[in-house]
């Protein structure tokens, strides 16, 4: 983990800023956290912990990580539980609790839960709650993903977990269930100084696009995820077909894969199908490593899409309109909560209206530059992890305020 | 917190959104809603999410009207709680009987409205705020010119905008300090003049700071 401080954002968010995170962290300094989650490489979740828990530290929160493990068999169950909590019918066996459960109970024998404050991110530590008796904590479920139209077998068998938790974190009132816990909105975020989002030299780009094989002789359209169905990569590839008739254009398709996802291998052999040797659609399996190379395409695209089918947040177009991009994005999860429609971006329902957005905006440069600029700043105020970071301090002052509305501190 | 004769301390406040788990698809729910929700529900509806989108000063400050407008179509009834005015209110519980009574008013003449289904639904949510005391404390007009320069906009939004509602006065933490403390009642209505509904809080603060230059200049 980099030594990165608190007074690094300064010159990005401002003074005052920096100064409330030092206010709200002063009066709970001291405080024990640990966060526990699935995987340490890969996927948005992990890329947030990786500076929130530096953050936290800095402010004087000592803040502790750790990463579930697992096998092979833990990660496909976890992968379908997650597909399920997104809607996905599946067959919940027996046999797939039992791995569950196991997996997780032998974590929890080797683990030290001595915190004050446990936050369990996704389903796939959240059996770790039946530590709770054990300890005097508080405890905290972050949901990143989509929950608003679960497999209900799934959800009934997870719910009765979520309710033992203090309470409860998701990334958009749309994702919020009804619940017996207090349950908060909390909107993930980006990193401003990480390798995917600094500034990068003009030069430094162009070599990326050398070394990926992409000229730079017309518009470039992006959508960066992982090879996932829940993104619709195919979805994309016939959005620029559609746009291709009239405006001619590349189509970059880039992610990476994560640790706790395999099914990736599966999607992108689809995907090199569908695209059919198209010379102008360029698919990049990334390395977890690739941040920079991440950054450089975005940085390289005309137009960002984000054509997800289902999405927990989608910190991609976070990232786009950091970057002063034009997004356009399917209307799930919490993108339309970035996406303020023709303001921060074009928000789309169909795989037609995505094709329009882009011959659209194509056309209209200096439209799609304005959204840009408005999306940025719309990151700066919300979507910045230091917004994340005042969340939990805010968090951490109500739990132990139970049942206040104001809390003079 | 502030009395006569009294130096002024800068305070700052965050809030936390909880949500209700509650939502609304059509203007009957809403409606039903909003009679039993909290009134934190109201006052982070009306008040505090405006806080968080500051910057892009649109046609609503309000989420009622702002949903009722992009979701609903139904931009007379938008316009009419979009133009309640958070200085006339000291209380949550009368701002709550004129949103109401402005909806079942739209619904006795427009009845067709009442089920018809939005494009998206109202999530109700509320707020929890947590409030800070800064290090920052003005003694006279210099003090209080020089520290209004450097707080958060989140400051400005509790002495500025919240203060009416806690106190339950027509006024707010700056003139009300101002007056009494300063004895500078021109400023402190200058202060208490100025039109949120029109302006950023970054604006909001280059507008305090010109009163305060001038008033500076003058003395």
């Amino acid at each position: 983990m980099t030594s990165i401080r608190v007074e690094d954002y300064e010159p990005i968010v401002g003074s005052q800023t920096i100064e409330e995170l030092h206010l709200l962290a002063e009066r709970i300094r001291g405080t024990r956290v640990k966060m526990v989650n699935s995987t340490a490489v890969g996927g948005g979740v992990a890329e947030i912990l990786n500076r929130l828990v530096p953050l936290l530290n800095n402010l004087g929160i000592s803040t502790q990580w750790e990463v579930i493990k697992g096998g092979e068999d833990f990660f496909e169950v976890t992968k379908k539980i997650h597909n399920a909590l997104h809607g996905e019918k599946i067959s919940f066996t027996q046999r797939m609790k039992e791995i569950f459960l196991d997996e997780n109970r032998e974590n929890l024998r080797n683990t030290h839960l001595d915190q004050n404050i446990i936050v369990i991110h996704d389903p796939q530590p959240i059996v770790y709650i039946e530590a709770k008796n054990q300890t005097a904590a508080k405890w905290v479920w972050r949901c990143h993903i989509d929950i608003s139209s679960p497999n209900e077998e799934v959800w009934a068998f997870l719910k009765g977990y979520v309710e033992q938790y203090d309470t409860a974190l998701f990334s958009s009132p749309r994702f919020s269930k009804g619940l017996s816990i207090p349950q908060f909105l909390f909107f993930p975020s980006i990193d401003p100084l990480s390798d995917k989002n600094r500034d990068l030299e003009p030069k430094f780009i162009d070599q990326v696009l050398e070394q990926f094989h992409i000229p730079k002789d017309k518009p470039i359209v992006t959508q960066i995820s992982r090879f996932d169905r829940l993104k619709d990569p195919i979805g994309v590839i016939q959005a620029y077909r559609m746009v291709k008739r009239h405006i001619d254009c590349r189509l970059v398709l880039a992610g990476g894969g994560a640790s706790d996802d395999p099914e990736g291998e599966l999607v992108l052999n689809e995907v090199i199908t569908e695209a059919d040797g198209d010379p102008n659609i360029h698919i990049l399996l990334l390395p977890p490593t690739s941040s920079l190379e991440i950054n450089a395409l975005q940085r390289a695209s005309t137009i960002i899409i984000q054509k997800s089918i289902r999405e927990g947040f989608g910190l991609t177009v976070s990232e786009a309109l950091w970057k002063k991009k034009p997004v356009i994005g399917n209307a799930v999860g919490g993108i339309p909560a970035q996406i303020i429609p023709n303001f921060t971006g074009s928000l789309v329902y169909s795989v037609e209206g995505a094709a329009y957005q882009i011959r659209y905006l194509l056309s209209h440069p200096d439209i799609a530059q304005k959204l840009g600029e408005c999306g940025h700043e719309y990151v700066k105020e919300e979507f910045l992890i230091t917004q994340t970071l005042r969340r939990y301090l805010l968090l951490f002052h109500v739990l132990y305020h139970p049942q206040e509305r104001i809390i003079f501190v | 917190m502030i009395m006569g004769g009294n130096p002024f301390y800068f305070y700052t406040s965050s809030n936390l959104v909880e949500l209700t788990g509650e939502k609304a698809d059509n203007l009957e729910e809403l409606l039903v809603l909003l009679k039993r929700c909290s009134g934190s529900a109201i006052f982070h509806h009306v008040f505090q999410s405006y806080r968080e989108r500051h910057f892009a000063i649109g046609k609503y400050h309000s989420d009622f009207a702002q949903w009722i407008s992009t979701s609903l179509d139904e931009e007379v009834l938008a316009e009419r709680l979009g133009a309640l005015d958070v200085r006339d209110f000291t209380t949550i519980r009368s701002l709550r009987e004129s949103m109401i009574e402005i909806i079942e008013s739209h619904l006795r003449r427009h009845p067709q409205s009442g089920d018809r289904r939005g494009k998206t639904p109202f999530f109700f949510s509320q707020s929890i705020s947590v409030v800070i005391p800064t290090p920052h404390i003005a003694w006279g007009l210099e003090d209080f010119y020089q520290l209004m320069r450097r707080i958060g906009v989140q400051s400005i939004h509790y002495h500025l905008i919240e203060a009416r509602l806690r106190l339950g006065i027509h006024t707010n933490d700056f003139s009300y300090w101002i007056r009494t403390s300063l004895e500078k009642e021109r400023l402190a209505k200058r202060i208490e003049d100025i039109d949120i509904y029109l302006y950023s809080l970054e604006k909001i603060r280059d507008l305090i700071l010109q009163y305060l230059e001038e008033e500076k200049n003058e003395s």
